[in-house]
């Protein structure tokens, strides 16, 4: 039990992913942030031990930890992040001095903390010559096609990192990374929900984050018109959302009933009530008038999608419709309507809610409503107005939200919290490999 | 046509006749033997088919035994009974289909909700009324319709219980009768299995499932699909497709509740048999064409070596008709009937030739003796004023020398008439024996009558000369023939004179031409004493006359001429009714 409970050092954690920008969790390795997102979903000191605001709300001064040092083993500099910060934000007053940096954001900026803890402001020198350098656990070493090599930092200022390398792969197709951790391959591999009692059955550990990936379903312009709205309407209250969530995700989503989750908006009921139509399915309508036969396409390399995809076409089938999922690998026939999974980075409403609709598409917006993406820092009652307005016509129907879960080797052990945190970042500057 | 072709035809056609006959009564009894042994063989196929059917169902009925006393299963069920929360369980069923190689299987709670679905996993929640129904009626596999996301389809299933707490899980399982399974059914060749889905109000092509990846066209099949759908009993049909006919034995597939959900449909191909058919009748053909060949060759010896004697006594006999009596047929190689005939054939011509030559020779002698007697007759009468004129002179002697004299000149006048007659009668022998060759030119017929005509007006208007009627007929359209003129004329001129000698009392003269059927006719017809028999039959021999000072050569000559001229002449007479005389010459 106490061999368990010791970490090692040592040895290279190998991580698979199906994710193409997986770039994005490993810059968070390299690159910290002056803030970040803790395992319970609060802000925790990164790279500033403490913050405040001014008495008029207008300016925020953050305390640097001390000693810090580069990957290239210069002290970070107080200097250094306000020059990143300046060039990331050209409408910020950024000053610095010994120890800390002052931030006027030029507007009221109560969420500049959760702001600043987005990976966009990560705080990345980047010197005239060399690669971009950073202050995290692990350094990028090399990158390659499907394969991220980083090495542990050996001066970070929260200790040297457990492992000594971490390998990552990315575009690996879901199976061949269960296959993968089944065989030791790798230690910690991306899954699917509806692999939960397969990963369960084999004594691998499951960690996940919040829910921070959206599935939505979006007409095309032909349904998309007024003449179906009732359509689209009856559609959308005939999807049993729960039962999506509860049996085919296998309880690792949440039945959505607006396009950011509750614990990042914290209003979806207010959502609900303005929509004024519950989201449970509406199995004694009677069919509408018009379109009866759908075409759902569905990405072809997403096994959950497309199994969300056939339960919908079950309940569509409940209300009079018929829908045919197609999930071509390149052209296929015309369709009607997506499922489409859309992940959300930022850590504030607006800036989650301007993912969802990046994630959408400008021509799903448009047909939605053409509203605008709410800017940095709006109010919530401004991120609400403008997701009422995407929901309003049914164009867009919030299905579930899902997080991102992981597979995790038992060899894989961590000190400080699990190895993916709430945010969905990599918790890896704690965790080690237990001894063979 | 000839006798060897009628006899050829003949031979052939009875040829042609026996072998069509005898083929096609080969072909029809081989036809009706395989088309015995083909249905044998269906009802053995079907009844193998049908044993196929069922021990696929005892197959399914194992499977799904299988799968509900697998650890899964169990697993399953104690969750079921323990939990309403059947989510750990949605994707078991797939899991446990594949182990088993079913199509379909459900794992179904108590309360008919489907736990788990491997046909369609989307569809848990749902429920599926059928499987607790049936589990406690059904022990083997039954036909049953599964519902799949985009179609219904029909499966050979067995339900299994397995207890789940107080109640039970149902584990229901199947195969789905579709191309997999009908090409995993072990058939015979030239038999195949078609699967008619009956899961729509109309029957319909559209759900008729073949092995093959090209199914049949199914509108021939309709008909009988909704015979058995409507009267639930097996049928069978004949059909005919285009690559040939198959013999469809349609059996009904019912469900538990006993509605015909399906139609099996055997076929056993009548390819084979039609092929074998076929061959037989185009062997038979082959065989009947070689022999017809042979029958034609055979009829064409038979009728050669029969009809050659034959043909060889025709032309001996025409020869002989054409003059040629000395023709024989004694190298005819042949027996009986034929080679009397032919001994009989030369014996006559042998004869013929005998008598020929005898009346030649009597002929000849009788016409010396023509020739004799009427030279004697044409000398003797000049010879006898000469004799007495001789006489005279002799007597006149004693007379005085005026009066001798005068005898003198008297008697020489009247030896140099003799002599000139004699003269005459020898040149017109003459005459006679050098008749020349025509000379042909292109001759006016009408004109030339005319001319003769006119040579003879003068004569027959001189007084005392009975009054003779003159009459032309000339038909214009005979227009000019090549001919020799001159000998024509002489032609025409002799029969105008026999004509006006034969009227002595005075009559009619009548001449006529004409054009007909490519000859150009000359008649000279008179009124005269007419001719008897004997006379028309010596009319036109040399030196034969009728006449007191005639020579007998004149209608010989005209005889002579008209032969050259490749002509004919002939005489229509009747005695006391006059005489025509017919001409015909080549146009």
């Amino acid at each position: 039990v106490l061999d368990a409970a010791r970490p090692h050092y040592g040895g290279t954690l190998r991580i698979e992913t199906t994710d193409a920008t997986a770039m994005r969790r490993v810059n968070a390795l390299a690159y910290e942030t002056l803030v970040a997102v803790d395992a319970a979903g609060g802000l925790r000191p990164a790279l500033a031990a403490s913050w405040q605001r001014d008495a008029a709300g207008s300016r925020w001064t953050f305390r640097l930890r001390r000693g810090v040092k580069l990957h290239d083993g210069a002290t970070l500099q107080p200097s250094h992040v306000a020059a990143v910060l300046r060039a990331a934000h050209a409408d910020w007053q950024v000053t610095s001095d010994a120890d800390a940096i002052a931030i006027e954001p030029g507007r009221d900026a109560a969420d500049l903390p959760w702001e600043l803890a987005d990976q966009a402001n990560a705080i990345v020198i980047r010197p005239a010559a060399g690669a971009s350098i950073g202050t995290g656990p692990f350094r990028v070493e090399r990158v390659e096609a499907g394969l991220i090599a980083l090495r542990a930092h050996e001066d970070y200022w929260d200790s040297r990192p457990f492992v000594d390398a971490i390998e990552v792969r990315t575009n690996r197709p879901p199976a061949d990374q269960l296959s993968d951790l089944e065989a030791a391959r790798a230690d910690i591999v991306t899954m699917q929900p509806i692999d939960v009692r397969r990963v369960e059955q084999r004594q691998f550990r499951i960690e996940a984050s919040r829910p921070i990936e959206l599935f939505a379903l979006v007409f095309e312009a032909q349904v998309a018109t007024a003449a179906s709205d009732s359509m689209r309407r009856t559609l959308a209250a005939a999807i049993d959302r729960g039962a999506i969530a509860r049996v085919v995700l296998q309880g690792r989503a949440e039945a959505a009933a607006a396009l950011l989750p509750q614990w990042v908006s914290g209003y979806a009921p207010i959502v609900l009530a303005m929509a004024g139509e519950p989201p449970s399915r509406a199995t004694a309508a009677p069919p509408p008038a018009g379109r009866r036969t759908l075409a759902l396409r569905v990405a072809p390399s997403d096994p959950a999608a497309q199994a969300v995809a056939q339960r919908i076409a079950v309940n569509a089938r409940d209300a009079g419709f018929t829908i045919t999922v197609q999930s071509p690998a390149g052209l296929g026939p015309r369709f009607d309507m997506r499922l489409l999974r859309v992940p959300m980075r930022g850590t504030t409403p607006a800036a989650a809610l301007s993912d969802v609709m990046a994630g959408l598409g400008p021509r799903a917006v448009a047909l939605a409503g053409r509203v605008a993406p709410p800017e940095r820092g709006d109010p919530l009652e401004t991120v609400l107005r403008t997701e009422r307005a995407l929901l309003e016509r049914d164009v867009i129907v919030p299905i579930v939200h899902v997080p991102e879960l992981y597979a995790v080797s038992p060899r894989v052990e961590s000190w400080n919290g699990p190895a993916v945190l709430a945010s969905g970042s990599w918790n890896l500057a704690n965790a080690w490999l237990s001894a063979p | 046509m000839s006798l060897r072709n009628r006899l050829f035809a003949l031979v052939s056609g009875v040829v042609v006749l026996t072998v069509v006959l005898v083929t096609w009564a080969v072909s029809s009894s081989a036809r009706q033997s395989f088309a015995t042994v083909d249905a044998q063989r269906s009802a053995a196929l079907v009844a193998q088919f049908r044993r196929e059917f069922a021990n696929q169902g005892e197959q399914v009925a194992m499977r799904v035994d299988r799968a509900a006393q697998s650890d899964a299963a169990a697993r399953v069920a104690a969750g079921v009974a323990s939990s309403r929360d059947f989510a750990p369980y949605v994707n078991e069923a797939a899991a446990l289909a594949a182990a088993q190689e079913l199509d379909v299987l459900d794992l179904v709670a108590p309360d008919g909700t489907i736990v788990s679905s491997a046909e369609w996993p989307a569809r848990f929640g749902y429920q599926l009324p059928w499987a607790a129904k049936t589990a406690a009626t059904r022990s083997g596999g039954f036909l049953q319709p599964i519902e799949l996301p985009d179609e219904t389809a029909l499966a050979l299933v067995a339900v299994r219980a397995l207890p789940a707490g107080a109640r039970a899980l149902h584990v229901a399982g199947g195969r789905r009768l579709d191309r997999k399974f009908l090409q995993s059914l072990v058939l015979p060749p030239g038999m195949r299995v078609l699967l008619y889905e009956n899961l729509q109000p109309e029957v319909s092509g559209r759900h008729l499932i073949a092995a093959e990846d090209d199914p049949p066209e199914a509108a021939p099949l309709e008909p009988l699909i909704a015979r058995v759908i409507q009267d639930r009993r097996e049928a069978r049909d004949a059909i005919e497709w285009p690559d040939g006919p198959e013999t469809v034995d349609a059996l009904p597939l019912a469900g538990p509740d006993g509605p015909v959900l399906g139609v099996l449909l055997v076929g056993s191909s009548g390819r084979e048999l039609a092929a074998l058919v076929r061959r037989i009748r185009w062997s038979g053909v082959g065989f009947g064409a070689v022999a017809i060949a042979f029958g034609f060759l055979l009829s064409f010896l038979v009728s050669a070596r029969v009809t050659r004697p034959v043909e060889q006594l025709a032309g001996a006999a025409r020869a002989v008709a054409d003059g040629d009596w000395d023709v024989q047929v004694d190298n005819v190689r042949t027996t009986g009937e034929i080679k009397v005939l032919a001994d009989a054939f030369d014996t006559m011509t042998r004869q013929l030739v005998d008598h020929r030559d005898r009346l030649v020779q009597a002929e000849r002698v009788a016409a010396w003796r023509e020739l004799a007697r009427r030279l004697a007759h044409e000398l003797k009468n000049p010879l006898f004023p000469l004799r007495i004129t001789i006489d005279n002179l002799r007597r006149a002697r004693t007379l005085s020398p005026a009066e001798f004299d005068e005898v003198f000149d008297e008697s020489l006048t009247t030896l140099q008439t003799g002599l000139g007659n004699l003269n005459t009668v020898i040149g017109r022998f003459s005459d006679f024996a050098k008749m020349p060759a025509p000379e042909f030119a292109q001759v006016s017929i009408n004109e030339l009558v005319e001319q003769s005509v006119a040579l003879f007006r003068a004569q027959l208007a001189a007084p005392g000369h009975p009054p003779v009627t003159v009459r032309l007929e000339l038909d214009p359209a005979v227009g000019t023939i090549r001919a020799d003129g001159e000998q024509v004329r002489r032609v025409v001129q002799n029969l105008l004179l026999n004509a006006i000698d034969a009227m002595p009392e005075g009559g009619e003269l009548r001449i006529a031409t004409a054009r007909v059927n490519g000859v150009v006719r000359i008649d000279v017809a008179d009124t005269g004493q007419g001719l008897g028999e004997e006379e028309r039959s010596r009319l036109f021999t040399p030196y034969y006359t009728t006449k007191q000072h005639g020579t007998g050569l004149g209608l010989a000559i005209v005889q002579s001429v008209v032969t050259d001229h490749r002509g004919k002449i002939w005489v229509d007479s009747e005695p006391g009714r006059g005489a025509t005389f017919h001409i015909e010459l080549p146009a």
